[in-house]
């Protein structure tokens, strides 16, 4: 009881703080200075239309790297936390035929609206992180309906790896090609698809690079959840 | 005072790190943590907002001076990603912590640890 | 060669880690010496790096896209980030070295995995110039620390990693918090720019904003209260893995909160945040120094000797003039070398010995005798002895301290060395004099380690010149904001 009262009123100083900070910053505000150099540059110095996109991917991009990373470290830890010898499913309950019938429909739909995300991520709201994540939501939907299902582990971790080098090896192209890491060249150096802004050919590296985003993170979700839904084998 | 979304997400963080502090359940810790992180990227995106203006994709007929700042929009997407990876590694730490001690109250298992 | 190529201390690790998966086929053998490789290539890159920031005596900045800073990120590699990242790859190297016989519990390859992208996260928290890239960084480490923290699968292990993880999670939030005060009241996120428009901010919303990146750094950096996590993450962590994590990992988060402080100068409401953060490293001192002389198991021990030391390294950081920042750099220095020596020999002993109590180190003078003598150099080391390096680096802290005005904190930091020195001559003593035992085998790489890492030690407390040097102008770089924004190519960003 007292513990909860320490808690509750700690905390109400806390947030009583915050909102003082918080009023020196007005909601509604016009108080862009980087922000309105990107919106005025976006379409001249990297070909995409979708603002948010061709910040990070490409003025940005070092943070994207980075955030593929933390992906790979949590997909890599959740394998080496919940490592066994031998492990195998342990669902007992069959899927409603419902749920089966329903997943079979389903899941080619998945995944071509996942691609559609990713391949527009220039274009429209969304990019790699999204469309891998709708990716992985098939491979769940196909563990939650087949108690036998499993996705081809070493493949996927293989996919996973190669997909990752793929992009660091983008950036070194930029490097050798232009002097600095993760430069794009396709845009700035060979400037195809300049007169097409607006449109699916454009935006420089922007779709390659989210194209592998999308298999790195749809593989990786797959593989955590192949992780978490396993128990080990007792002989 | 302060507008209504920023004092919604500071709300959920406060009613984040509540549960934090004082649920005994590991999982019940570990929700509180995740809408810790949901409050954190809300006031994120609220803070870019920009009054009578839309959303930063310039298609016919939005200019670059009707968008909102797209940059807090682009460190959301990056730090939802980190709250994921964090969870999930969270997760698999629970999973352990039932498989040694055989129950996810924080008290047992500390007397159980001695 | 073009200093663009510095972009290859980030891109090196992270590549290699990526191939991993694909050369599981060669087995644990080949994965260990693929370990040592890797990092012995990336001390060679940090090398040359080092090499070019001293003799030239100006900064690389890397900037990543050809964008010009603030539009694009940039690496600012100065004297001080120049002289870390070389800190953290070597010590990357002797810690792959010594995974060879310490590390037995699978999976190996994830094991690697993990170990080079923890080297990849310090080295980018110390290289960066923008904060937000700080912040990704910064979870990089964090999140590797905690799957790392939870590899031996005990339940301790796993218990010790969610108490990290939450306290971590917590941090987190509390540093984006901040970020979106200082973010929403200036507009960019580059540090350079930061500290130019600095003064315009609005006192309330910098020293909130400024507080709120201190507390999630300060999970990082182990400052009281939020450092619940480490006596418990040290023990419980594979012995190569606390070496990482005392050597480098929290340097990377003392240079983090170094750095924003002095960027932020000229804010008016700046002293109060130095009184807080005073505050919190003389508390840390005290209640570790406390805690560690009741400890029967050795490396928790240890782990909260270096708990002290950083709240020293902290209090020296924060007293707000460059005499204080000097020292601190300089004890980083030397707290670095100590810290890896001995939790390297407490961890060989480890392994050989199979436990880490105060038990199995009794008679290790004539059971291990090497290893007995390069762990006394350390623990004498530690204590501030005279002729050894961190003599010279705790003097300048107490210097520094009694010419800010801060008497008291001194006292306080001279009492807790002598409590120091209490438990680490019980130590010795009982490596020396109690206690019998037969000859071990020491093995040959290690010891060569253990004698290289105490050589420096004693040569650093001899001819201590040398290093204060470098900490000085380490030290200037953290210090001196104005020639930091000169060295940046900010580019004009418009009304």
């Amino acid at each position: 009881m007292l513990k909860r009262a320490l808690a509750i009123i700690t905390l109400l100083i806390i947030g009583y703080w915050i909102a003082q900070g918080l009023a020196g910053v007005p909601f509604g505000q016009d108080r862009m200075l980087v922000g309105q150099y990107y919106l005025d540059h976006v379409k001249a110095q990297t070909g995409a239309i979708n603002v948010v996109t061709a910040i990070v991917v490409n003025y940005r991009g070092f943070d994207t790297l980075g955030e593929v990373t933390v992906l790979f470290i949590a997909s890599t830890g959740v394998g080496a936390l919940l490592w066994r010898r031998k492990k195998e499913r342990t669902a007992k309950t069959k899927g409603s035929i419902v749920l089966t019938t329903g997943t079979r429909l389903l899941v080619p739909f998945i995944i071509v609206f996942g691609a559609y995300i990713f391949i527009h991520g220039h274009l429209t709201p969304g990019g790699g992180f999204p469309g891998g994540a709708t990716i992985a939501t098939a491979f769940l939907l196909l563990y939650l309906a087949f108690t036998q299902y499993e996705i081809p582990h070493k493949a996927f971790e293989q996919t996973e790896g190669v997909a990752g080098m793929s992009y660091v090896l983008v950036g070194l192209i930029g490097l050798v090609l232009g002097s600095y890491f993760l430069y794009d060249w396709i845009w700035q150096q060979w400037h195809w698809g300049i007169n097409n802004v607006g449109r699916l050919f454009s935006g420089g590296f922007i779709p390659i690079i989210y194209t592998l985003i999308a298999i790195k993170v749809g593989t990786e979700l797959s593989g955590i959840i192949d992780n978490m839904l396993k128990e080990e084998v007792r002989e | 005072m302060i507008s209504a979304y920023y004092f919604g997400a500071i709300s959920l963080v406060l009613i984040g790190l509540y549960a934090v502090l004082v649920k005994k359940n590991v999982l019940k810790i570990l929700i509180g943590l995740s809408i810790m992180e949901s409050g954190v990227n809300l006031l994120l995106v609220s803070i870019g907002y920009i009054s009578g203006r839309s959303a930063p994709i310039l298609s016919e007929g939005i200019g670059p001076n009707q968008a909102v700042d797209p940059i807090p929009q682009a460190l959301v997407l990056t730090a939802i990603v980190i709250g994921v990876a964090t969870t999930a590694l969270a997760l698999s730490a629970a999973i352990i912590l039932y498989e040694k001690y055989g129950t996810l109250n924080v008290e047992e298992i500390r007397r159980l640890r001695g | 060669m073009n200093v663009q190529y510095a972009s290859l201390l980030i891109a090196l690790p992270l590549i290699s880690a990526f191939f991993v998966p694909l050369i599981k086929r060669a087995g644990e053998k080949g994965i260990k010496a693929y370990l040592v490789i890797i990092t012995a290539i990336q001390a060679g890159i940090a090398g040359w790096v080092f090499n070019t920031v001293y003799t030239t005596g100006k900064p690389i900045i890397v900037m990543a896209g050809a964008w010009k800073p603030p539009v694009g990120i940039d690496l600012y590699i100065g004297h001080f980030a120049a002289l870390f990242v070389l800190i953290v790859a070597v010590i990357s190297f002797f810690t792959a070295v010594f995974s060879i016989w310490s590390m037995k519990v699978q999976p190996i390859d994830k094991y690697a995995m993990l170990l080079l992208l923890l080297m990849l996260g310090a080295t980018g928290m110390i290289a960066t110039g923008d904060i937000f890239n700080l912040f990704v960084f910064m979870e990089i480490t964090s999140i590797t620390a905690y799957a790392l923290t939870a590899y031996n699968k005990t339940g301790e292990a796993a218990e010790a990693s969610l108490k990290y993880m939450i306290l971590g999670g917590i941090g987190s939030s509390f540093f984006l918090i901040g970020l979106t005060l200082i973010y929403g009241s200036l507009g960019t996120l580059n540090m350079a720019q930061i500290a130019q428009l600095a003064g315009n901010m609005n006192p309330m919303v910098a020293q909130v904003g400024l507080a709120l990146i201190i507390f999630g750094l300060a999970v990082e950096a182990e400052l009281f209260p939020l450092n619940a996590w480490a006596p418990d993450a040290y023990q419980a962590a594979p012995h190569a893995i606390t070496v990482m994590f005392s050597a480098f990992v929290v340097k990377a988060g003392l240079y983090a909160i170094a750095r924003l402080l002095y960027l932020m100068q000229a804010v008016e409401s700046w002293h109060n945040v130095l009184k807080l953060l005073i505050a919190m490293a003389t508390l840390t001192v005290v209640v570790a120094e406390f805690a560690a002389l009741r400890q029967r198991d050795v490396k928790r021990m240890i782990s909260y000797s270096s708990i002290s030391q950083v709240g020293m390294i902290a209090f020296a950081l924060a007293l707000g003039t460059q005499a204080g920042v000097d020292a601190g750099v300089f004890h980083m220095i030397n707290h670095a070398i100590v810290k890896a020596l001995l939790f390297l020999g407490v961890g060989y002993v480890g392994v050989k010995l199979g436990g880490t109590a105060i038990e199995d180190f009794q008679g290790l003078g004539r059971r291990m005798p090497l290893t007995a003598f390069t762990l006394t150099v350390g623990s004498l080391a530690a204590v501030g002895i005279p002729l050894f390096n961190i003599f010279w680096s705790k003097i300048r802290i107490l210097i520094a301290g009694v010419q800010a005005g801060y008497t008291w904190g001194v006292a306080l930091i001279l009492g807790a060395s002598v409590v120091e020195a209490v438990y680490y001559l019980r130590f010795i003593h009982t490596m020396w004099f109690v206690g019998e035992g037969e000859r071990v085998r020491e093995g040959l790489a290690i010891s060569l380690i253990l004698l290289f890492l105490a050589a420096l030690v004693i040569v650093i407390g001899v001819y201590p010149n040398y290093a204060w040097n470098l900490a000085q102008k380490a030290g200037s770089d953290i210090f001196n904001v104005g020639q930091y924004i000169k060295n940046v190519p900010l580019m004009g960003v418009g009304a």
